[in-house]
């Protein structure tokens, strides 16, 4: 089953390199005419026996340049995709090549007859060059034909290994040595069989030899090979070298000796591609050649490079790891592991700042393959961080033992000792070291490829802590958002609507959560409780003096007879819990509907403000200190409380400090007298429009300037008791007849 | 940013603290550290300059009350001298004054330091 899916898929591929290859096809068909047309050329001149004319020949050189044309096309997109690694490509030509040299030397030797001591023709006129049989035609065509097919496959095949590591450079002399190979086949095209070469020839030859030997030095393959290839491909350059001598020939050495007379049928079959190939071949043994001289050099330094390759691929999934972990334990762990992991060193340990701790020493974080203690008694981390901070690269220290900032004796197997920093955003987050047992164990590229890693790691753990940060202040800005929605359902969604009274009352924090606090409470059918508070500081330990006081408040309140009682008890209550910096001012006031009064008792509070109907207005401004202040008899000794008479039209204004201290632009606060000024001007309205006046003021008078207290301002009217309010209509009209 | 500073002078055993600037709950921690390096000094006669105190919050004078109790165990006092109108008024209106010795000008501090304390 797996065998059939295999086959399928082998055809697969093969059908796919040609389908959707319109071009290859049609270089093919091309090529097969040309060659029949050159076919046609040669039987022409067998039947006359008479060379053909210039201008004939002339036509049958463009019709051949033309098909071999095509053929080199057909090759080019044939090889196009070709990813084969550099031993399979010199495998798979020298198999291609030996089969294709297996049936050229058959045809070679169809009908030949070998006598001793007696050197046969080929079956070509001496004098003309033309063919004296049909099956001479036959051959000459096979064979020529072969000998160009493998030319043009070394020259594809190898420009696979000569174009490894292609630069715009290496491109253009690879180009140009095929033109100048097509230009010196192109000057042959009038000589005769068996010619030598012109001066002209000559020169165009050297040049092209020159681009072959630039050609031929292009190995960067073999750089990236492992031993075991190297090896194999040694052999293989080997045999593909002494393969071309023997089949194609390097001028007069070795041509024939595989295939009988295989230059002479290519000098017969078309002058310029038996030029050509003579070209390819030499520069194939050349390049068979270098490539093996080179393959030797290279050999004993394999290890070392498959050993370098080998610490790159380790640092590289490392950093790749080191990019996915968060958790700063194993970050840290993997890390200080990475050099030891990596063959550079034997014992590697990270340090960085105690940031838990709060100091900010450095010191080890994680260590591989040495204890945390050891390292502490061997050598002063935080020391050579600050030299590192100093020195700005890698401190190497060459011998352990001889340096004086280190506490190394020998024999304590730290012979060498690497520092690198590890910087993330210019600055210097912590060290990675890392030691060897000899002395001098640490070259160049340990430092770099560690220094690397370092900087790699730095990142990590930069990304690490940003992410970590991150999730705290989400986790934090969640935790606030509950507190601010906890915070709001402590306030009074709504003041009571009581009738006679109307109240607004409103509050905004500074920050997510506030100090600030007001409520309202019923304390019998007659009385109402209201309460403004503001604990000092802001924030979060506000707000929790704050949920405090609504608890107070709401249970307290209906025991205390008066303002001061419930203040006093307030006290008591908050002296066992408030931190001795801080402290609650408030106001509480009592409203009686049935006396019509208003008993207020402030406790350290800004004075509220009231307004009578005629525009007589003041501040209540009673003794009395901050809740918290005095926790013992002398805050009840110097508690006042002020008695009201309510008269219709009188107006109170609780509010907190943020609002007379709200600042505009030019830096000058609202103030007690611009707040009784508004109070004053919009006194003929109900609550909420006295309310909405101050805000909308204060808001005009802070421009563009943000709130940046805590700002709470409850408004109280007395309206007085309407009758229809308190009895039904028709009781009312029963009572007064 | 902290537009804050303290300023330290003596007058005889007396320690004065100059305030400038404004007292709030960023820069509460400069006169608490003030503080505290009088008290390791063993310098517990505390006389705070505010002639130079533009604003002060309700956790700048958290402050003072985190400290006058130690101060006074140790037999001395926070004084407070010389406050502008506005800034008094914020100390006045949550009764400071019941709890401080607070003084027009910073010589009658020192020499109520000189007097012990009537209660």
């Amino acid at each position: 089953m797996a065998d059939s899916s295999q086959v399928t898929k082998t055809k697969k591929t093969l059908r796919e390199r040609f389908t959707g290859r319109g071009p290859m096809v049609l270089f093919g068909i091309i090529f097969g005419l040309c060659l029949a047309v050159g076919v046609g050329f040669h039987m022409q001149e067998w039947s006359s026996q008479l060379p053909a004319s210039t201008s004939v020949y002339l036509i049958y050189s463009a019709v051949t340049a033309v098909g071999y044309g095509s053929l080199w096309l057909f090759l080019l997109r044939f090889f196009r995709h070709n990813e084969d690694s550099p031993v399979r490509t010199l495998w798979s030509l020298l198999i291609t090549g030996v089969l294709l040299v297996a049936v050229a030397a058959v045809t070679s030797n169809f009908g030949r007859i070998t006598t001793p001591g007696l050197e046969l023709g080929l079956g070509f006129d001496l004098s003309t060059g033309v063919s004296l049989t049909f099956p001479t035609i036959v051959k000459m065509v096979i064979i020529a034909v072969i000998q160009i097919a493998i030319a043009f496959l070394v020259l594809h095949r190898f420009q696979s290994l000569v174009l490894v590591k292609r630069s715009k450079t290496s491109q253009r002399n690879w180009n140009l040595m095929l033109l100048l190979m097509a230009i010196t086949s192109a000057s042959t095209l009038m000589d005769n069989p068996g010619d030598g070469q012109n001066l002209w020839q000559d020169v165009a030859m050297v040049v092209t030899a020159v681009f072959m030997v630039v050609n031929a030095f292009r190995l960067s393959w073999i750089v990236y090979l492992p031993f075991k290839d190297k090896f194999a491909s040694i052999g293989l350059c080997l045999t593909m070298a002494t393969f071309l001598i023997l089949s194609l020939g390097i001028g007069d050495l070795g041509s024939n000796r595989l295939i009988h007379g295989g230059s002479e049928y290519l000098e017969h079959y078309f002058m310029p591609l038996a030029t050509f190939v003579g070209q390819a071949s030499i520069f194939g043994v050349l390049y068979c050649a270098t490539a093996f001289l080179s393959l030797l050099f290279h050999l004993p330094t394999s290890g070392d490079y498959e050993q370098r390759a080998g610490e790159r691929a380790t640092m590289h999934s490392l950093a790749h790891l080191v990019g996915q972990v968060f958790d700063a334990e194993s970050l840290f762990a993997t890390i200080a592991s990475a050099p030891v992991e990596a063959g550079s060193a034997d014992s590697s340990w990270l340090v960085m700042p105690d940031v838990k701790s709060g100091s900010l020493r450095h010191h080890v974080v994680s260590s591989h393959n040495i204890s945390p203690d050891r390292i502490e008694e061997l050598v002063d981390p935080a020391l050579l961080v600050e030299e590192l901070r100093a020195q700005g690269g890698p401190i190497v220290v060459r011998e352990a033992p001889a340096d004086h900032r280190l506490h190394v004796r020998p024999g304590d197997k730290m012979g060498s000792l690497l520092v690198v920093p590890l910087v993330a955003r210019d600055e210097l987050i912590g060290a990675l070291f890392a030691s060897k047992v000899v002395v001098r164990g640490f070259e160049r590229d340990d430092i770099e490829t560690i220094s690397i890693f370092a900087a790699q790691a730095a990142v990590a753990i930069d990304n690490a802590r940003l992410f970590e940060q991150q999730v705290e202040k989400e986790r934090l800005s969640r935790e606030l958002s509950i507190a601010r929605e906890v915070q709001r359902k402590l306030l009074p969604q709504n003041p009571p609507e009581i009738s006679g009274v109307s109240m607004a009352a409103s509050s905004v924090s500074a920050q997510e959560v506030g100090g600030d606090y007001y409520d309202f409470v019923k304390l019998d059918d007659d009385r109402y409780g209201v309460i403004i508070g503001d604990v000092s500081g802001k924030g979060t330990s506000a707000a929790f003096y704050m949920a405090e006081m609504q608890g107070i408040f709401q249970s307290v309140s209906r025991l205390a007879a008066t303002p001061s009682i419930f203040l006093h008890h307030a006290n008591m209550a908050l002296a066992q819990s408030l931190d001795r910096n801080v402290f609650i001012s408030a106001i509480y006031g009592i409203l009686d509907l049935k006396n019509e009064t208003f008993d207020i008792a402030r406790a350290g509070h800004c004075p509220a403000a009231t307004v009578g109907i005629n525009g007589n207005s003041r501040y209540i401004r009673t003794k009395g200190l901050g809740l918290g202040l005095d926790r013992g008899d002398f805050f009840q000794k110097t508690l006042d409380e002020e008695h009201i008479d309510l008269t219709p039209g009188d107006v109170f204004v609780l509010y907190t400090d943020g609002v007379v201290e709200s600042r505009n632009p030019a830096g000058d606060e609202f103030g007690y007298d611009r707040l009784m000024e508004t109070i004053d001007e919009n006194r003929h309205e109900d609550a909420d429009g006295i309310h909405a006046a101050v805000l909308r003021d204060l808001r005009h008078f802070m421009g563009n300037e943000e709130y940046d207290d805590d700002m709470t301002l409850v408004v109280l009217k007395w309206h007085g008791l309407p009758l229809q309010m308190l009895k039904p209509v028709s009781e009312a009209i029963e009572e007064s007849t | 940013m902290s537009n804050f500073s303290v300023g330290f002078r003596s007058s005889g055993t007396v320690q004065i603290l100059d305030l400038h600037g404004e007292l709030d709950a960023h820069t509460a921690a400069e006169l608490e550290a003030a503080i505290q390096k009088c008290q390791s000094e063993n310098q517990v006669q505390i006389l705070i300059n505010g002639s130079n105190l533009l604003y002060i919050s309700s956790a700048g004078l958290g402050v003072f009350m985190a400290y006058i109790e130690e101060v006074r165990e140790c037999g001395g006092d926070i004084k407070i001298a010389a406050l502008q109108p506005k800034v008094f008024n914020v100390f006045d209106l949550l009764g400071f004054p019941m709890l401080f010795d607070i003084v027009d000008s910073e010589d009658d501090a020192v020499s109520k330091f000189a007097t012990p304390r009537a209660d």
